[in-house]
């Protein structure tokens, strides 16, 4: 990995990260977000670090695994990284479905957090 | 609209112009880039104004139509606008495909361009 872009390893790191901790324990994402972070989550707005969490946890399944088909990563001219997740996910028993999640990491106080997060099913792609 | 954010006026304005252009004429795009904008196209990366037209006006359909299906639009830290767009396509004769498209606008003597552009048919989403 150390031949990757910087933003690609920061980027890639956190995708892992994420996806790793919201299948075992959605509920100890907070540490990724700030008080200043936002996610809109199937069209719906929550700010702050409570809110989100506060969003995730109440998700209404059990269990839920995440497999990622592809990820971009890209510097922004802030000094941030932009990255956008494409993939599929089960939850509990229902049926394999598409994601999309797009990310904006920015570094304060020597740490990555997630300062923007945007979260569509792809169920309106399966199309004619 | 008066009573959108607005950064969600700015993003959906963006999202309605660029795909406009893009379905009439996509060469045309190189108003909305900057030396510094970046686009990842299907995995593979262009940096700059000229090589994001090129890629763009290279692309091996001549007539395209895209429709939007949902859109998302974020203010970031920077000041900076962050939208998401998911849709479908259609190119000339091929039957209609999903895409997923993310943005960075940025602000830049009073003008929004795209500093970041990531794109992605949504074919291997098909499960």
């Amino acid at each position: 990995m150390a031949d990757k872009p910087v933003w690609e390893q920061i980027g890639a790191g956190f995708v892992q990260l994420y996806y790793q901790q919201f299948d075992t324990d959605r509920t100890k994402l907070g540490d990724l977000y700030t008080d200043a972070s936002c996610l809109t989550w199937e069209g719906a707005g929550y700010q702050g670090k409570e809110a989100i969490m506060g969003k995730l946890s109440s998700l209404p399944f059990q269990s839920i695994q995440h497999i990622i088909t592809a990820q971009d990563h890209q510097p922004t001219p802030d000094n941030c990284v932009m990255s956008m997740v494409m993939g599929q996910l089960k939850a509990d028993q229902d049926q394999v479905m598409g994601f999309q999640q797009v990310f904006l990491l920015k570094n304060i106080d020597n740490k990555w957090i997630c300062a923007n997060d945007m979260f569509r099913l792809a169920l309106h792609n399966f199309g004619a | 609209m008066g009573d959108k954010p607005i950064w969600e006026q700015i993003g959906s304005s963006f999202v309605q112009h660029y795909y406009q252009l893009f379905d009439t004429d996509r060469t045309q795009l190189g108003a909305i880039y900057i030396d510094a904008s970046c686009l990842t196209w299907e995995g593979q990366q262009f940096q700059g104004k000229a090589a994001i037209v090129e890629k763009l006006s290279s692309l091996p359909f001549t007539k395209i139509a895209h429709s939007i299906t949902a859109q998302d639009h974020q203010p970031t830290p920077d000041s900076c606008i962050l939208s998401m767009v998911v849709g479908q396509l259609k190119a000339d004769e091929d039957p209609i495909m999903g895409f997923h498209q993310s943005f960075i606008l940025k602000n830049i003597n009073d003008a929004w361009v795209c500093t970041n552009d990531m794109f992605r048919l949504a074919l291997h989403n098909f499960g």
